[in-house]
């Protein structure tokens, strides 16, 4: 699910600059579902959740609830038709000051999806904003999807798409590299392009100024 | 011993080949098939009203009916056996049986 | 209470049905008292194969729908003490098994039965989701072939998210492959793929291999499940399958070419 945090309610520019970043790639966000995040708003602050709704409307995303936020919030959200829905990840506390003096605040964690079973042909799983790890293999015909990294710990045989979200330093590791396609942050590579020393080997894919490399996890004649 | 096989001339396929047997199972079964298929399914019905007619003269255990067909070339038989419950205080069983024989068209 | 096995793959015209009627028979033959049962509702073949198509009165369909009981539908086998058989419809179809129905049924028969043993039918629609919906184990039976061996990926991927055991969060269904048509001289000169190959692909554990063999069309012609032909190496091969399911150490035959003498090999004449 997206979730689109709102810092300022009554900036002129949120919605322009959204409906630009709609426009780079319509298809990924046409009607696509939305979560409002209020946790950076003051407590005191309710904002027109209607308007916030039918404006989201023209940017062809569809506002279906609310997270974080205080208790006025909800009511007010509550009344344009928005529920409160759980927060999908640990609340997260960088963005605020520190709460006590000499306390330090751990850093964010990413929640990482973990699979233990086979994954057979015609399944697909995706690990939204983290990563996913596979401990058994990944057959033809299935799809690994992650905002973050994917890590295979077996042969891959389907399809990986890490960076889901645009991340490019996302990476792809497998033992055993006879995949379908891979792919990072929307650069990918089918298995036609696979050189032999690379096929069958323990792998990691990344990012490399621009480009999608694919490299054996140890030099060849190791 | 194969190779005296090899010298032998072909035969024709014997009759009591299994492919022959194939031929002559399927014909029978689909020949009951094609016959009953715009038909409805009459053997659960049958088996009620024959129940039914049962029932009105003698008290008949729902449980204890039986049916059986045997379908071959010439004849099909159904079977129905109705276990009728036993009038003295002790649990003697008695067996009606019920025998149909129709000929196939 | 009596285990639910269902015979699935995927594809069709692998070998499920031959496979059900044998292991059905192997197990009898062992004195468990077994039912199998024909889920392929429109397509009945089960009774054919079994040989016992003239006596079918009622089927599994009208059990389900309550038009007859779950005894006067299930055929005793005339060969085999302990083997019943459960025909299906040929004139319904699919939408017929109900998840209720079928449940009511299989309730009844684990009480009774040893081995339930479900002849799934092709495909990963209802019929095939029904039959492998109730499952404690499956029997994938796969053909060295890529369509067959991604088809048994399809559906083990079914067995681990569709099943009950997979819907109630209880232990998984225990997977067996059972390699079927396998034919050794092809896979020596390298047109098929081997064992090693399909287990290498499917991760599951290895029942049996069954090599391609005459016997299991002359056993469809006469209605004789390939089990009781113990003559054959498909015959044989189901029994040792069998018997590697109900827990012995056996190990695989016929999967290497057998050795031809000097004439049979210049006249090319296969048994």
């Amino acid at each position: 699910m997206m979730v689109l945090k709102i810092l300022d309610p009554a900036s002129e520019t949120l919605f322009s600059r959204l409906s630009e970043k709609v426009r780079l790639a319509p298809n990924f966000f046409r009607n696509s579902a939305v979560v409002l995040d209020l946790e950076c708003l003051p407590e005191t602050q309710v904002c027109d959740f209607g308007d916030i709704k039918a404006r989201l409307r023209d940017c062809n995303l569809i506002a279906v609830g609310v997270q974080g936020g205080h208790r006025l919030q909800h009511e007010a959200a509550l009344r344009a038709g928005l529920p409160l829905v759980p927060s999908g990840r640990p609340t997260r506390t960088d963005n605020r000051p520190a709460q006590a003096a000499g306390q330090t605040v751990p850093p964010p964690s990413r929640p990482t999806l973990v699979v233990s079973e086979v994954v057979r042909s015609g399944r697909q799983i995706y690990a939204p904003g983290g990563d996913l790890v596979v401990t058994a293999m990944v057959s033809a015909g299935a799809e690994l999807l992650a905002d973050g990294h994917i890590h295979v710990y077996g042969t891959l045989r389907g399809r990986a798409l890490a960076g889901l979200s645009g991340d490019t330093t996302a990476r792809i590791f497998c033992l055993s590299l006879e995949a379908e396609m891979v792919s990072i942050a929307g650069l990918y590579r089918v298995n036609e392009d696979f050189t032999p020393e690379i096929v069958r080997k323990p792998v990691q894919i990344c990012l490399k100024e621009g480009y999608l490399c694919l490299e054996p996890f140890f030099p060849v004649g190791r | 011993m194969r190779i005296f096989n090899f010298f032998r001339p072909a035969q024709p396929p014997k009759v009591e080949s299994s492919a022959h047997h194939a031929k002559e199972r399927l014909q029978i079964v689909m020949a009951h098939e094609r016959a009953s298929r715009d038909g409805p399914d009459f053997l659960p019905l049958l088996q009620q009203e024959l129940l039914a007619v049962i029932a009105k003269y003698v008290d008949v255990d729902q449980n204890k009916v039986e049916v059986k067909l045997d379908r071959s070339n010439e004849i099909s038989t159904l079977e129905v056996n109705i276990e009728l419950p036993s009038r003295r205080p002790e649990p003697r069983r008695q067996r009606a049986a019920l025998q149909g024989a129709a000929s196939t068209p | 209470m009596g285990q639910i096995i269902v015979m699935t793959s995927g594809k069709g015209g692998v070998g499920k049905t031959t496979s059900s009627a044998a292991f059905a028979t192997g197990f009898a033959l062992r004195g468990h008292k077994t039912v199998v049962i024909d889920f392929d509702v429109g397509l009945r073949n089960l009774d054919l194969v079994m040989g016992c198509e003239r006596r079918v009165v009622f089927d599994f369909i009208n059990v389900i729908n309550g038009e007859a009981k779950l005894y006067q539908a299930l055929i005793k086998d005339k060969r085999v003490e302990n083997l019943y058989i459960l025909p299906t419809s040929q004139t319904r179809d699919k939408d017929a098994l109900t998840k209720e129905g079928v449940e009511a049924v299989m309730d009844e028969l684990r009480k009774e039965f040893e081995f339930i043993i479900c002849d799934s039918p092709a495909g990963i629609e209802k019929g095939a989701l029904m039959a492998l919906y109730f499952a404690d184990q499956a029997v994938v039976v796969t053909n060295p072939e890529v369509s067959s061996v991604r088809d048994s990926d399809r559906i083990l991927g079914m067995l681990a998210a569709r099943s009950r055991r997979a819907e109630l969060g209880q232990p998984p269904v225990i997977e067996h492959l059972l390699l079927t048509r396998y034919d050794p001289i092809r896979v020596e000169r390298g047109e098929m793929l081997n064992v090693n190959d399909v287990l290498e692909i499917l991760a599951i554990p290895l029942l049996g291999v069954i090599p391609e063999s005459q016997a299991v069309l002359r056993a469809s012609n006469v209605g004789v499940p390939v089990i009781l032909d113990d003559t054959s190496n498909a015959g044989m091969a189901y029994a040792d399958a069998v018997a590697r399911f109900l827990g012995e150490q056996l190990e695989h035959r016929f999967v290497k070419p057998e050795k031809r003498g000097l004439f049979s090999r210049l006249l090319g004449r296969t048994a």
